[in-house]
């Protein structure tokens, strides 16, 4: 077990420096740069060059690269050439907002998602069926700015219960929960649907209801436990995914989060900022799947089985 | 009982006074949050308006972009390069420290510095040196007579700022502390958030009416609008989406504010470009657009077609100027006859992907192909449009030009040959103009140098190295609740006379 979680853990390290060659590059090679946003329309070349140079930008790529990793690796990112705060503070200013939003946006995705895959399963080919499979295929298929500003419509100004920016209470944070949540919602509850449909048939279920074990009992201890296991691969997938839509959720919501932080600093050329918050996102979302693989061998003893015979 | 009948009508007045107790608190969306409120760090107008409320400058402009006073009560001009400011005494930095003109020295000299890499730095270009001649007087000397000196001095980048405060601070400067000597304090900043200040009661002028002001960033349009309408917020202080302010301005429950922008949207042409250095083609594609059109299918009827270079409101316009060029396809066909393009030619229109700038764009482009000129669309990304255009781009580009609220700072950059290679974007060279832009710099005399600057644009608009397009409207809204809230044209709105009804 240990030596599945460090070889994992290991496969991080080339990931992320991959992440960091290519994040550098793009933000290096696109055209513009900090120097002209931050001076304007108005600058004079000489300006232009002064500020540059002041930015260490007329270094060579490689060494500027060079002097990016040495730091990063020191837990220094630099500082943000807009605001001339460290890139790392902004972004630890910023990750709870974030991590909150996108845990929650699960955590909806699955509570609802999962008891409606199960019912439509458990009822297949019924309207209860249609129903929930129609639900989902909505949630899937509406995008969700669109979700999120029909919510502010409807609960901010017809029936003003929840404020629709900011982030000062939790009841700022049920709508831009919903906008998150309702794709991998919609997935999870497709995806619970026919992993049940298929477990229901198999063999060990038969002998257990021929068994005569009660209903509740098969469903319980047999079904459950092998539905979830493509069901967490899955919301392990989406929840990388959910954090790149929480830019698009933070927009909308005007919440202080890592994603509109690394939006505001393309837009302005903060170099630091976009690679240090690419950086930090790809930690995440690493992290997170690495969380699903050990997930994944405690839901399925085979995998387990797998690395103690390997012992 | 007579004796006490005074004191007893103190209590009840003085209670009166107590009574407003309420704090009165100012909630204001803006597009993005600041990005710093070190006044010389910055370069967005949403830091500008923060920092417009926490620090003051040594003059101001008034909302019709006149020079008024400020921390300078007045000032004079000895001889042609120096300005000497009498500055006001008793004032107070908001850590307490006396303001004096040592701290005009430092503030100038941290812009200057390179160190600083001040994006304001261009505003005090000419200067040579500052020189606190007493602790209420300060000399400024230029290199060359510069009539806009002052309009430099208005601008939220010349902000004075106290040396303790900034060296106490050291890298947080901006961030976690901001100190001025304006009418309200820095509290508070939540980062992509918002920012909080609060009044200032030492302020020269009195005490602000408002007591607490709170600054968010709200990037989307309708976000925004909700906030409005669910009373979230009070105030959105300039970028009202144009399409949602008839609406809003029917609404009985709202105060609408309109007025004309300092800045000015135009098509751009290098007239290194084959065929744009001739002036009967730059002037057929002039007459060719119906700019009126593009005002009310862009800008849902919020703008002007220009009057030539420079915005209305800007100091130093021309207020004789007619339409710079009325709409006439024919005029246009004619003059394309003339050049040798009676069959038109094929161009290139460069824009960022802003929606107006898009569709201006394409309007231009369908006007355009009436006249036989067959353009093409390219997008680009903002600064690469800008290092393009500067460097010299393959046709033409649509830009605003916005300016420092004078006509120097609305001209030189633009049409004076000097500036070929960054912002004179035309890449065009007439000693005509040149010359005129030289003297209205140099005429300190501010009745003659309108005079001159009248001339300039005349000429400017005879030469037209670009397409004038559009002057926009700046538009905002709030609640009834607030008032006394005027809009500036440079967009930077201070606060301090306004006041909230219960």
């Amino acid at each position: 077990m240990l030596r599945y979680f460090l070889k994992r853990l290991l496969f991080l390290i080339p990931v992320l420096l991959g992440v960091s060659v290519v994040i550098f590059s793009i933000v290096h090679l696109a055209p513009g740069d900090p120097a002209e946003v931050m001076l304007g329309p108005s600058a004079t070349q000489e300006d232009i060059s002064n500020l540059r140079e002041q930015l260490g930008l007329t270094k060579p790529l490689y060494v500027q690269y060079g002097i990016f990793l040495t730091n990063a690796l020191k837990g220094d990112l630099g500082r943000s050439i807009k605001s001339n705060a460290p890139v790392i503070d902004e972004i630890m200013e910023r990750f709870p907002a974030t991590l909150t939003l996108a845990m929650l946006g699960m955590t909806f995705a699955i509570v609802i998602g999962l008891p409606l895959g199960i019912l439509a399963a458990l009822k297949q080919n019924t309207w209860v069926d249609a129903l929930c499979s129609f639900f989902a295929l909505v949630g899937f298929s509406i995008p969700n700015f669109w979700v999120g500003l029909m919510l502010m419509l409807l609960l901010s100004i017809y029936i003003p219960i929840l404020p629709s920016s900011g982030f000062d209470s939790w009841k700022n944070l049920i709508m831009p929960m919903i906008v998150l949540g309702i794709q991998t919602m919609a997935v999870i509850a497709r995806m619970t649907r026919s992993s049940m449909l298929e477990v229901i048939r198999q063999d060990y279920v038969r002998t257990a209801r021929a068994k005569g074990i009660s209903d509740r009992l098969v469903l319980t201890r047999h079904i459950l436990g092998n539905v979830l296991i493509p069901v967490v691969t899955i919301a392990g997938i989406y929840f990388g995914h959910q954090l790149g839509g929480v830019v698009i959720t933070e927009t909308i919501f005007s919440i202080p989060g890592l994603g509109r932080l690394i939006v505001d600093a393309i837009r302005a050329q903060d170099y630091p900022v976009v690679q240090g918050g690419v950086l930090f996102f790809a930690l995440c979302v690493g992290i997170v799947n690495l969380l699903v693989d050990l997930l994944y061998a405690v839901l399925d003893p085979r995998i387990k089985a797998q690395y103690r015979a390997a012992k | 009982m007579k004796k006490y009948r005074s004191v007893l009508v103190a209590l009840v007045v003085s209670l009166a006074f107590c009574l407003p107790a309420f704090a009165a608190e100012l909630r204001l969306a803006q597009v993005a949050d600041v990005s710093s409120m070190d006044p010389h760090r910055v370069s967005d107008i949403y830091s500008a308006n923060v920092i417009r409320q926490i620090y003051s400058n040594l003059v101001q402009v008034d909302e019709n972009m006149e020079i008024v006073p400020d921390l300078a009560e007045k000032w004079e001009n000895p001889d042609d390069l120096t300005w000497v400011f009498h500055l006001r005494k008793g004032v107070k930095f908001h850590n307490g420290e006396p303001f004096t003109a040592s701290d005009v020295k430092y503030s100038m000299e941290r812009i200057k510095d390179p160190k600083t890499a001040s994006p304001g730095a261009t505003h005090l270009k000419e200067v040579v040196s500052v020189e606190a001649v007493d602790d209420y007087t300060v000399k400024i000397v230029t290199r060359r007579p510069f009539a806009p000196m002052l309009m430099s001095l208005t601008r939220y980048e010349t902000s004075i700022l106290n040396e303790k405060a900034v060296s106490a601070a050291g890298a947080d400067y901006g961030s976690k502390a901001a100190v001025g000597t304006g009418p309200f304090k820095f509290v508070s900043w939540s980062r992509g958030d918002k920012v909080i200040l609060e009044k200032n009661a030492d302020y020269f002028r009195g005490p602000a009416a408002i007591d607490t002001v709170i600054y968010r960033g709200i990037p989307e349009d309708a976000t925004r609008l909700v906030e409005l309408e669910s009373g979230g917020i009070d105030l959105i202080p300039g970028n009202f989406p144009y399409q949602e302010f008839e609406n809003i301005a029917k609404n009985d429950k709202y105060l609408t504010y309109k007025i004309p922008a300092m800045s000015t949207l135009y098509m751009g042409l290098n007239t290194e470009v084959k065929p744009f250095g001739d002036n009967r083609v730059r002037k057929a594609m002039n007459y060719a657009v119906d700019k009126q059109a593009i005002v009310d299918a862009v800008y849902f009827g919020y703008g002007t077609p220009s009057r030539g270079p420079l915005s209305p409101v800007i100091w130093g316009f021309d207020p004789e100027r007619k339409d710079a060029y009325p709409y006439d396809p024919d005029k246009a066909r004619e003059l394309l006859k003339e050049a040798g393009y009676a069959d038109g030619f094929d161009m290139t229109i460069f824009s960022d992907n802003r929606t107006e700038r898009r569709s201006a764009a394409e309007l231009i482009q369908a006007y355009l192909a009436e006249v036989g000129i067959r353009a093409q669309i390219e997008l680009m990304e903002w600064s690469a449009l800008l290092s393009t255009s500067a460097k010299g781009i393959g046709g033409g580009f649509m830009l605003g030009w916005t300016g420092t609220g004078d006509a120097d700072g609305g001209l030189t950059p633009v049409y004076h040959s000097a500036n070929i290679g960054s912002s004179n974007r035309f890449r065009y060279k007439s000693e005509g103009i040149d010359a005129l832009l030289e003297k209205g710099t140099a005429t300190l005399d501010q009745d003659a140098r309108r005079k001159v600057y009248a001339e300039a644009q005349e000429r400017i608009v005879e030469e037209c190295p670009l397409v004038f397009m559009i002057s926009q409207q700046l538009l905002g809204a709030s609640t009834k609740k607030v008032q006394g809230f005027k809009l500036y044209p440079n967009m930077i709105s201070p606060l301090f006379a306004v006041t909230l009804a219960e």
